[in-house]
């Protein structure tokens, strides 16, 4: 669409699927009314605003379409049909999502099915133009994806360090075997932006904070759709992250970029934002998203398109109920070149051979160490160590340089699950540490981003963590062995990666 | 009033299908001129024109289509643009029942093939928008009303299999009705095989030959009251006795009953109520609006002469039966003898001007080869359904000779 301000209307009702309740009659609409057709004039400021974001609905009816609009033909073919909420009060229309259909699937067995709304791109557009996103899109509540309610609980043990009061993962169902490990493969309608959407729900859901409290949204990634326009502020809106003022959110929203550290490195912002004395901002989130870029094998820079990857993970701050403290941090810079992507270019280039010693080791090495000195530690006092993977030998490697046993570290390294995630990567080795770390756990974690940085935090685990692991559904566990999980060949996964 | 009840005196059309080389003027000139040709009518004498098109702006980038039938005609009268053919039929006769036109210009006019590509993508988009964001096509609307149908009236097995079968004889009929209309877009008859072939390959509930098809064409017809009419010396008078109208959400899946048009029952009773006729049963022909074979078993219900989920069973037990009607309660109804939007063809803008032209013909008893005769004689009276978007609008108009 070539109309900002129909797409800015669309996707402002769409992506939240926002509706209304009439205060009287209980009637309710899709979108957002005035007054409601029951109660006329009377109900005139007596509409509530809801919306079916978190909702789940009923597929009431179903058909195959295989021979879809123009915006819509690299789906293919797809499951639509009319989706009920609240037992019939709402029905919209509906795109199955997330299904490789075969020929002559038999999509009557459907009907019935309870799904869940899935905020996705919205149709194919032209290179210049704004991408269209919508929360029209669903999966079924029986298959990869769980329903999962958001309940607000109200925050009541204090802390004196600021830490993660909540975090989540998102990846999508698909993935390709190949070179001995498996990587996530975004459905053609998922994109960095969609993951960072499901990821900061999903941390949304395990803190189970109001999400009008978080008071900044930081998201680093290496693959926004747009080399101008914030992924931050579609969180935020998606989201509603901050409190809703009008059509505006109350919160500062900034997307940053240092390659695959852009996220980890805003862990300390974070922290020292809800901090701050008086600031009023009590709760912050961090979210690391790729669709990780790689161009063709056999193209230049197409060694990378056998390890990238598909996720992103959201970590949320503040100073209560705080499930792991953030004790110290070290982080050190040098101007490497030792991968890069230049503006306008589809993929990046990196330095080959370079990208190990001068680059990675070095980096990595220089900041748990130096980290470990600071603090008077040694690899013996940490029950994890999380390092940075972009492939499946360097974590490892450096690991066992570092002086890290074999447990310590193996549980962190998910890349060859994943893939690799670039700015969500070692985000997402971290949360597999936190879903099974035991109170008092230490845990070092080192990221690495091209570049060329590297930030070490150590983080210690609080007795809250097992509490709070009881409210989430989605773990590093139920992501990789899923049985929902869909293999893909090598021709699906690029046509998947290109999106819509 | 009694002066002033509208009286169609002629009507013209050009075929349906494909018009590659012709301008849109060009088709409406062709249609215009063969009902002026018929009533010997002289373009000064037309006091207004009402002209209809779904969509030219988008599809041919004409936004003031009063401006070139303007430059058409040479003339300066009032002249106004509406949707469908039925929406310009029923402003005139407010027109003409006011008093306020002696005589008008009534035309319709589409052209869809120039935009081939994209066509269904702009119907969609217009037709209904939540429905399109969310990935929907023409057809899945059809598709998911078929389900909803079939689910609400608990159709299955057997039953199911001769509603399928049922909708494929619709398909069928009004492709034996195309091959006798020299103006139909397909002229030529099919079999079930035909219809339930790509059904079956498609894996799909409507096939290929269950949807009318994309047309290009342009309908007229000059209205005038009956004193004018008296004057031409018109034989027999074609009244339009009723036209009512109705409208439904723009939003197929926000409708409150999705297993049938709610518009269409409201436009019936609108158009039986303004035409003083009791019985549904005085009008034994009907041009209904089959964008799908789907539709045309749906609109028996909503214009009340099967009860609701009963339709599939009438039209299964209709055949085979020569004379191409359907038999409801051993009375025989007479639908699309023109072969509908099937095999006639869908020009929108036109298309309620071709349902009102086989209306005019069968009523007049110059139907030739597709002509019906009740009683041993030409039918009194007649209606049509038409259609604006995905149900969101209806009109029923019953027209009757003297």
């Amino acid at each position: 669409m070539s109309s900002e301000p129909i797409e800015r209307r669309v996707s402002y009702i769409g992506d939240r699927l926002r509706a209304s309740r009439c205060q009287i009659c209980g009637k309710e609409y899709f979108e957002i009314r005035d007054y409601c057709g029951n109660c006329g004039r009377e109900s005139y400021g007596k509409m509530d605003n809801i919306d079916l974001f978190y909702d789940k609905g009923t597929l009431e009816y179903c058909t195959l379409i295989d021979e879809p609009t123009n915006k819509f033909r690299k789906l293919e073919r797809f499951i639509y049909g009319i989706v009920s909420f609240h037992n019939g009060k709402i029905r919209v229309p509906a795109r199955i999502t997330d299904q490789l259909l075969k020929e002559n699937t038999d999509f009557s067995k459907l009907e019935g099915k309870e799904v869940t709304p899935r905020f996705r791109r919205r149709y194919s557009v032209g290179k210049s133009d704004v991408i269209p996103t919508i929360s029209l899109a669903f999966t079924l509540t029986d298959e990869y994806y769980p329903y999962q309610e958001y309940k607000i609980i109200q925050p009541t043990k204090d802390y004196e360090l600021p830490g993660i009061v909540g975090y989540g993962v998102y990846s999508s169902k698909f993935r390709i075997k190949d070179g001995g490990i498996e990587r996530a493969v975004p459905f053609i309608d998922e994109d960095s932006v969609t993951a960072a959407v499901e990821a900061g729900k999903l941390a949304l859901i395990h803190s189970a904070l109001d999400s009008q409290w978080i008071g900044k949204i930081y998201v680093g990634s290496e693959s926004n759709p747009y080399v101008v326009k914030p992924i931050a502020a579609k969180v935020a809106q998606v989201l509603q992250l901050g409190e809703p003022d009008g059509d505006l959110q109350a919160i500062d929203a900034i997307d940053t970029e240092f390659a695959c550290k852009a996220a980890s490195s805003m862990f300390k912002d974070a922290c020292a934002l809800v901090n701050y004395p008086n600031s009023n901002i009590n709760y912050t989130m961090v979210i690391g998203t790729d669709n990780s870029q790689a161009a063709p094998r056999g193209c230049p820079g197409g060694e990378l398109d056998a390890f990238v990857g598909y996720g992103g993970a959201a970590y949320i701050f503040g100073k209560k109920d705080v499930i792991a403290e953030i004790k110290a941090w070290y982080s050190c810079t040098s101007d490497t070149p030792d991968f890069w992507r230049r503006d306008g270019e589809p993929y990046p280039m990196h330095g080959g051979r370079f990208t190990g010693d001068p680059a990675y080791n070095k980096h990595v090495r220089h900041a748990a160490n130096k980290m470990m000195e600071k603090t008077n530690m040694k690899p013996n006092d940490f029950a994890y160590f999380v390092p940075h993977q972009p492939n499946p030998s360097f974590p490892a490697r450096i690991a066992k340089e570092l002086g890290f046993k074999e447990e310590q570290y193996t549980p962190a390294i998910q890349m060859q699950k994943f893939g690799n995630t670039y700015s969500g990567a070692s985000l997402v080795g971290l949360a597999a540490i936190l879903d099974i770390a035991k109170p008092n756990d230490n845990i070092l974690v080192t990221s690495y981003g091209s570049g060329a940085g590297s930030d070490a935090y150590i983080l210690q685990v609080t007795n809250q963590i097992t509490e709070k692991r009881t409210r989430q559904k989605t773990t590093i566990k139920t992501l990789t062995e899923n049985p929902h999980i869909e293999y893909i060949d090598y021709a699906t996964y690029r046509r998947f990666k290109e999106g819509m | 009033m009694q002066n002033n009840r509208p009286v169609i005196v002629a009507v013209g059309r050009t075929k349906f299908g494909e018009h590659y080389g012709k301008k849109p003027e060009k088709l409406i000139e062709e249609a215009w001129l063969a009902a002026s040709n018929e009533c010997n009518l002289e373009r000064k004498e037309l006091d207004t024109c009402y002209m209809s098109d779904y969509f030219l702006p988008v599809t041919n980038k004409l936004g003031l289509e009063e401006g070139f039938l303007s430059e058409l005609t040479e003339l300066h009268v009032p002249m106004e643009v509406t949707r469908s053919f039925s929406a310009a039929l029923k402003t005139a006769c407010h027109a003409i029942e006011a008093g306020v036109y002696s005589i008008a210009l009534v035309g319709g006019i589409e052209k869809m093939t120039d935009r081939w590509g994209k066509i269904r993508d702009d119907l969609m988009l217009l037709e209904d928008p939540w429905s399109y964001y969310a990935g929907g096509t023409p057809e899945a609307n059809h598709e998911l009303l078929l389900r909803a149908y079939i689910k609400k009236h608990g159709i299955v097995g057997e039953d199911l299999e001769r509603l399928y079968g049922a909708l494929a004889q619709v398909a069928v009929k009004n492709h034996a009705n195309g091959a006798k209309n020299p103006y139909a877009q397909f002229q030529r008859k099919i079999s079930l095989d035909n219809v339930l072939g790509p059904r079956r390959a498609a894996n799909r509930s409507l096939g290929l030959f269950d949807y009318a098809p994309v047309s290009d064409g342009a309908t007229a017809l000059i209205l005038t009251n009956e004193a004018v009419a008296k004057k031409m010396g018109v034989t027999p008078m074609v009244y339009v006795y009723g036209c009512g109208s109705a409208t439904d959400y723009l939003n197929y899946s926000a409708r409150e009953e999705l297993d049938h048009f709610v518009a269409a029952q409201l436009a019936m009773c609108g158009a039986l109520k303004e035409s003083g006729l009791l019985n549904v049963w005085d009008i034994p022909l009907w041009q209904v609006y089959d964008q799908s074979t789907m539709m045309e078993m749906v609109s028996l219900e909503d214009l009340g002469y099967c009860a609701a989920g009963s339709a599939w069973r009438s039209i299964a037990e209709s055949y085979p039966n020569e004379k191409g009607c359907y038999k409801v309660e051993g009375k025989e109804l007479y639908v699309n003898m023109n072969g509908g939007l099937k095999a006639d063809g869908n020009p929108l803008g036109a298309t309620g001007g071709a349902q009102i032209y086989e209306l005019f013909r069968q009523l007049t008893g110059k139907a030739d080869q597709r002509q019906v005769t009740i009683d041993g004689a030409a039918p009194k009276y007649g209606g049509a359904l038409e259609f604006e978007g995905f149900g969101t609008k209806a009109y029923v108009n019953i027209l009757g000779r003297d």
